[in-house]
């Protein structure tokens, strides 16, 4: 019996190899594909979590980035504002803010903007995600193709089941070229604690820089010791983290 | 007594009368204290039950509600079988009343007042002043002193003044206007002079209603009652090649009540599905009580609708945004979450960077930023905080960048800092000669956490003590 199907299930489409190909490596799909937590180290530090997760923006698809928070977090934390976002180098105009009470109602308006297909991204910024709530989500990113990223406070422990899980703390900036006391390019410290796609990289931590003048993120080594001194970077693995196309 | 009932009145209690003499009457009488407060809210309520007859119901004074049933007679039945109606389903809620129908509200008020039966009505083949002729002259809704002086003339009709000359009736009154008063509520009554209405709820522009059999009292006969309802509705905006932006479905009880529910949605819709699914969260907020008797869905704000035909090539689409399932899921979002809850950033021409943006409700545009503001720079924070909090600092004296300061009750070491950076208060918009400039610092502590932290004002600028310290925002 010949079935017939089509050309292109024989060949898997240029999309598909791609993004297989980069969830095996930093920074493991996350922005373009799947759900990714990012949660604090330490209580305050939710100025690098953010940080972060607008960096991964950077080299999302074009499109509009539904950001949901909670708002009893925003009153401790402070908001993300369209002008903090364009120090990053994205487009105040592709925000959508959403405002909600409880996490319950988060992970509804997330669900529902991941279901929808006219985001690019939906960031969700909640105080608990349960087991289950997390599975919904990656089942409905999967089907939808829709990422997204859930930044979690410092309390988030257990299993998850979103593709990966990062922990974040801020780290001492970067040398300011002009300035020798001034604050340089943020960097941050970011470890991988759940891998879905590359689980034996869990547990490995990643130094990483927000290059301001060229806008992408890059892998720094040489920070291993003493906040106290900041070191110029020494890139040894430079993945440079850009906006492709 | 401010009101009685018709056993009362039989025996002589009527209003006016103190309640000593009313107990002499009837020792026996019940009596309990006036709330002219929930009378009010009361009648409010009955008015929005009333648009189940017509949208246009209005309040009258404190004890009358006024209907304009122009062209709603006939879904009805006529013009008597309407107040028939009403008397009826008032009567089911327990009120008696007096109901009274004619061209003008004047005369109606006068034949609902003082006509002969419960229900007077000034049919279309009889005339206004035929109507009217036998009524008694307080049902021309005159000021006391004005009656007074008419019935001293022996004018107790309102038939007899048809034929009074106006200069002969100012003689005899005091002043001109107030010869005029009455001739004015004359011509009123006979329609000479319009009386326009002002509605409880503006009237839709849309409407669509159902009325059942047997009161239904479930969610899902609503539900499945709204389904009809929301495809009538969205075939007539249809046809007119329009959709509507608020809808309000309300449902009137058989107990003389309403309640209703409304949502808005960004764009112009008629997508029956849409609203469907809009309304499912709220149906639960409808409380059927004893049972629902009617269901109305009213669209209102009708505007031309957007439809973006889906270009067959990628390559001609108009951009990666698809506006129309944003709009929707913004609409899905309100629904469950309530107004105002989906916004987008807008620009504000300011130069303080707290004041250059702000919030503003999604209703399906795009806000546009201008090019300059979008340039990547380094010194403005990722995180702002609602309010500005006030931290301890130590700092060198008169514009040094903070050195230690103890912010949420724990210290923190500077290792690194920039600044300042001054923002002047905009002196056009406070007219506080306090308001105080701020030097904005960019500071990292030992950790690597980064602060945007200002000093309120100068040493000895002569406006206020020594100047304060806040953290304003926390960078990435």
């Amino acid at each position: 019996m010949i079935t017939k199907r089509g050309l292109h299930s024989l060949v898997p489409p240029a999309n598909r190899r791609r993004d297989d190909a980069a969830t095996a490596a930093f920074p493991f799909g996350m922005g373009r594909k799947g759900v990714h937590e990012i949660a604090e180290a330490h209580y305050g530090d939710a100025g690098a979590a953010a940080g972060f997760a607008l960096s991964a923006l950077g080299a999302s698809r074009s499109g509009i980035w539904l950001w949901i928070r909670e708002r009893a977090l925003m009153i401790d934390q402070g908001r993300v504002t369209g002008l903090g976002a364009a120090a990053f180098g994205l487009d105040p105009s592709r925000f959508v803010f959403v405002d909600v009470g409880s996490s319950m109602d988060a992970l509804m308006a997330t669900e529902e903007g991941i279901r929808s297909g006219a985001v690019s991204t939906v960031i969700t910024e909640l105080r608990s995600a349960s087991f289950t709530a997390t599975r919904r989500l990656t089942l409905a990113s999967e089907a939808s193709g829709t990422p997204s990223l859930l930044l979690l406070p410092h309390n988030r422990q257990g299993a998850t089941a979103a593709h990966a899980r990062w922990r974040v703390s801020p780290a001492p900036s970067a040398p300011n070229l002009f300035d020798a006391r001034a604050p340089g390019s943020p960097r941050w410290t970011a470890r991988l604690e759940r891998c879905r796609t590359a689980p034996e990289q869990a547990g490995r931590q990643f130094n990483l820089e927000f290059d301001d003048e060229t806008l992408c993120l890059r892998l720094v080594s040489g920070l291993v010791d003493g906040p106290a001194e900041a070191r110029s970077a020494r890139p040894a693995d430079i993945l440079p983290f850009r906006k492709a196309g | 007594m401010a009101a009685a009932n018709a056993s009362a009145t039989r025996l002589g209690i009527g209003p006016g009368l103190r309640f000593a003499d009313a107990k002499s009457r009837a020792p026996d009488v019940q009596a309990e204290p006036i709330d002219r407060g929930a009378d009010a809210a009361a009648l409010e309520a009955l008015g929005l039950w009333s648009t189940r007859w017509t949208p246009l119901s209005a309040v009258d004074g404190i004890d009358a509600l006024r209907l304009d049933i122009t062209g709603c007679a006939r879904f009805f039945g006529g013009e008597g079988a309407l107040l028939n109606d009403i008397g009826e389903r008032m009567a089911e809620g327990g009120l008696s009343c007096r109901l009274g129908a004619g061209p003008t509200p004047g005369a109606a008020w006068a034949l609902a007042r003082y006509g002969d039966n419960r229900v007077n009505v000034c049919r279309s083949d009889q005339s206004v002043e035929e109507a009217l002729k036998d009524l008694p002259v307080t049902g021309l809704r005159l000021t006391e002193n004005a009656e007074r002086l008419l019935r001293r003339f022996g004018l107790t009709r309102i038939g007899q003044l048809y034929s009074i000359d106006r200069t002969a009736l100012a003689r005899r009154f005091a002043s001109k206007e107030a010869a005029n008063a009455v001739r004015f509520r004359l011509d009123q009554a006979l329609g000479l002079y319009a009386e326009p209405l002002v509605p409880l709820r503006p009237p839709p522009d849309y409407a669509a209603r159902r009325s059942f059999v047997e009161p239904i009292s479930s969610s899902e006969g609503i539900t499945a009652a709204l389904e009809g309802l929301a495809e009538t509705l969205c075939a007539h905006l249809e046809q007119d090649g329009r959709g509507a932006r608020d809808f309000t479905l309300t449902a009137f009880r058989s107990n003389s009540s309403a309640s209703f529910v409304s949502l808005s949605t960004a764009r112009p819709v008629r997508d029956v599905g849409h609203i469907l699914r809009l309304f499912r969260d709220r149906i639960e907020k409808i409380d059927p009580g004893f049972g629902i008797d009617l269901l109305a869905l009213t669209a209102a704000r009708p505007d031309t609708l957007e439809t973006d035909a889906r270009p067959l090539s990628a390559d001609l689409a108009p951009g990666p945004v698809d506006r129309v399932a944003l709009s929707a899921l913004a609409d899905r979002l309100t629904a469950r979450l309530g107004e105002g809850a989906v916004r987008i950033p807008r620009a504000i021409a300011s130069h303080d960077p707290t004041r250059a943006e702000v919030l503003a409700v999604f209703e399906g545009q795009e806000e546009d930023w201008d090019e300059t503001l979008l340039a990547p720079r380094s010194d403005r924070p990722a995180r702002l905080l609602d309010r500005p909090e006030a931290v301890d600092v130590l700092a060198e004296v008169p514009d040094g960048p903070p050195v230690r300061f103890i912010w949420r009750r724990v210290p923190r070491r500077v290792k690194r800092a920039d600044g300042p950076e001054r923002i002047a208060p905009e002196w056009w918009r406070t007219f506080n000669s306090e308001a105080r400039a701020r030097d904005y610092y960019r500071v990292e502590d030992e950790e690597g956490r980064r602060y945007w932290v200002f000093r309120e004002g100068l040493y000895q600028d002569g406006r206020g003590g020594n100047p304060r310290w806040f953290v304003h925002a926390l960078f990435a």
